[in-house]
């Protein structure tokens, strides 16, 4: 079993880059009560964003991971403005409904935009190439990816624990009423946390384009993996989102190395033993949905 | 209210009638041929450039009178790699917009489920780029045509290539549904009747189509003590799978790595220099193997238009265009089972050279390019093909008995 210290650092880097897109995907349903379907397409939006930056105007890649995601950002806030707003008082079924539109409009842009082929972004060189560790060669570039989820594990955690923020945003998720009472411009609330969200996605989307291929399709993978998460952690939790994406990046990781013959199943299976066992996944709440 | 919705109805039936009127007398002008390809999601590559191969032939044909003097007029519908979405899609194309004929297809899953429904639309199809044995095999009909390689003749030209190296352990890492189980398959039981010593590792690696990380599956392969590795992954599968070997060192190891669809332009585009030097690479067709008039003609038409070299999934919609003009020309008709009968050991010079749909099954006997990739091509920035080899199409393709095709 000389593989496990490999398969363990490949399980985390691909479970903590799938925890920077999931948990947006719950902030944004645990404040705003919305199934973001068009949060993979957001994620897209970075990852091609970054490429445009790095690939056409020349950018660093650092320079592309601090600007991309605040693009993505801002036409989160346009999407928001024109036409979230509508529903947001209105049943889950119809978030689900207009932010599949938005995905089917995103997906249909970015092919519009960067043709259908498959683009390439180079890591930064001083992430290519591997380092040696736990006896066998890691690349640099996934130890990244380990750091930057910590980082946003961290970051995240100090910011609904311990900042101003991050309280006012778990206020307007309990109760928007008494928080309208309470003076928090809840309008300005759900604007930030939707762009917030899409931020989110569009970081893990910079942080996989150097590892994984561009193409239209990529947000709808990630979709799918995104949701399997939410589902076994719970959604709208916080921590469910963090275990979640830690067992789905530990099926694929240990799954592909020592179940292979089973490997398309298990991720469906690990979501229906959930589902057995905890109906709201295993860190959500009672009736919240 | 509801008289206004009722006389709505009514003078937007008449609309339709009118126009579907319109639509007929104008139809007899055209010759109108169906396309159904993956246009969105990510495999929408292939599509795209089967509709500029398409696009192409189209124009040309179009600018010299047309078919039987009938300009040409191609209508799309999207699969989205779904057998049921196809088959609508091909019904859609026949009884209400009236194609005359049908191209298309990429993936083998929905080449399998559309087939078998050809007959029943009395129309012809030529298929360009699903690859699965099946289609000119089990299921054959008399309106089914395939002009591209099939999975069985590349993956003989493959165990050839194979036997002729020092391997003899084999294992396989390929996409986890008909095409990676076929090639797979093909190419052990092809290898095992050229090198019977050859041995199949019954460790095998079948990720999930889409998977996005192979990490789990390179260290496996790496780990089997494997000398000879047959990759059928494919499309941005491979450009990720190629990163991330890259990545765990997979290309230092001592190991014959056989790409069946590796030389696929998109990827090496996609790839440039990240493609490995030295390992084999397939293609139903490599833009730079064909010396001949028509190849030339189709190369240079195709890199003024979209600026890189042809893929070969847009040669084989190409060609499926001329297929129909001199089919339809030969028939002096349009007719769909007129069409269908005069392509059946029908040639056709193809920018791959003389293709022939052999009758007893309509596969085209075309050739599975093989080579190794060598240094970048300064102009086209990709890798180029050494060692060329450029398989008989007649010998790798199965014997009529073997593919269980009765026409």
């Amino acid at each position: 079993m000389a593989g496990i210290g490999p398969a363990l650092l490949n399980s985390l880097d691909i479970g903590l880059l799938l925890f920077i897109i999931a948990v947006g995907l719950n902030i944004v349903f645990g404040v705003l009560n919305i199934i973001n379907f068009a949060h993979g397409a957001l994620y897209m939006l970075g990852a091609y964003l970054a490429f445009t930056l790095i690939n056409l105007a020349g950018m660093p890649f650092w320079v592309a991971l601090l600007l991309a995601p605040l693009g993505v950002a801002i036409i989160a806030v346009v999407l928001d403005r024109v036409l979230l707003r509508f529903i947001y008082s209105r049943d889950v079924a119809d978030s689900l409904l207009l932010t599949f539109a938005i995905l089917l409009i995103i997906n249909e842009s970015v092919r519009m935009i960067w043709g259908s082929g498959i683009h390439v972004v180079q890591p930064p060189d001083l992430l290519a190439g591997s380092v040696e560790l736990l006896g066998s060669p890691v690349s640099t570039y996934s130890l990244f990816v380990i750091v930057v989820g910590l980082l946003m594990l961290a970051g995240l955690w100090y910011l609904f624990n311990r900042t101003r923020i991050g309280r006012t945003m778990r206020a307007a998720a309990l109760d928007r009423d008494m928080a309208e009472a309470l003076c928090i411009n809840t309008r300005l609330v759900v604007t930030g946390v939707f762009a917030f969200g899409a931020w989110l996605a569009a970081i893990g989307g910079v942080v996989a384009a150097p590892m994984r291929a561009l193409d239209p399709g990529m947000g709808d993978k990630i979709i799918i993996e995104s949701f399997i998460v939410v589902v076994i952690g719970g959604l709208g939790s916080f921590p469910g989102a963090l275990i979640g994406a830690l067992i789905l990046g530990f099926i694929h990781g240990f799954g592909g190395r020592y179940l292979p013959e089973v490997n398309l199943l298990l991720p469906f299976l690990g979501m229906a033993l959930v589902l057995l066992f905890k109906p709201n996944g295993l860190m959500g709440k009672g009736a919240h949905a | 209210m509801k008289k206004a919705k009722i006389k709505n109805l009514l003078l937007s039936t008449a609309a339709a009638i009118t126009l579907g009127a319109a639509n007929t007398s104008y139809a007899e002008e055209l010759i109108k041929i169906g396309g159904i390809y993956i246009l969105s999601g990510s495999a929408s590559t292939y599509g795209e450039f089967a509709q500029r191969g398409i696009n192409l032939a189209v124009e040309e044909i179009n600018a010299s009178g047309g078919i039987l003097g009938r300009q040409v007029e191609m209508l799309y519908e999207d699969s989205q790699g779904k057998a049921s979405v196809a088959i609508q899609a091909a019904r859609k194309l026949v009884y209400s917009e009236e194609v005359d004929a049908l191209v298309g297809l990429d993936s083998s899953g929905v080449a399998q489920g559309m087939v078998p429904t050809m007959p029943e639309l009395q129309k012809p199809l030529i298929i360009t780029h699903a690859a699965t044995p099946d289609v000119t095999g089990d299921l054959c009909n008399p309106f089914t045509y395939r002009i591209s390689v099939n999975v069985a003749q590349n993956m003989k030209a493959a165990a050839m290539v194979a036997a002729e190296t020092d391997a003899t352990h084999w294992t396989t890492i390929g996409p986890d549904y008909a095409f990676g189980h076929q090639s797979w398959e093909y190419f052990g039981n092809y290898l095992k009747e050229l090198k019977p010593d050859a041995q199949l590792m019954s460790e095998t690696n079948f990720p999930r189509f889409g998977a996005e990380d192979f990490t789990p599956f390179i260290d496996r392969v790496m780990n089997s003590g494997a000398e000879g590795v047959l990759i059928s992954v494919w499309g941005g599968d491979l450009v990720n799978f190629v990163r991330q070997a890259q990545n765990r060192g997979f290309f230092d190891k001592d190991m014959e790595l056989m790409f069946t669809v590796g030389a696929a332009t998109e990827v090496l585009t996609a790839l440039g220099d990240q493609m490995p030097e030295g390992v084999h690479l397939s293609t139903r067709y490599w833009y730079d193997a064909y010396d001949n008039e028509v190849n030339t003609r189709f190369v240079k038409a195709y890199m003024d238009a979209y600026g890189s070299a042809p893929s070969y999934n847009a040669e084989g919609a190409y060609a499926a265009i001329y297929a129909y003009k001199k089919a339809m020309e030969a028939a002096r008709s349009a007719d769909g089972p007129a069409v269908a009968k005069a392509l059946s050991g029908m040639s056709l010079d193809a920018p791959n050279g003389k293709v022939t749909f052999r009758e007893e099954d309509h596969q085209a006997m075309v050739s599975p390019n093989w080579g190794i990739s060598g240094p970048m091509h300064p102009e086209h920035g990709i890798r180029t093909l050494t060692n060329l080899r450029i398989f008989d199409g007649e010998k790798v393709a199965r014997s009529v008995e073997e593919t269980g095709c009765k026409l």
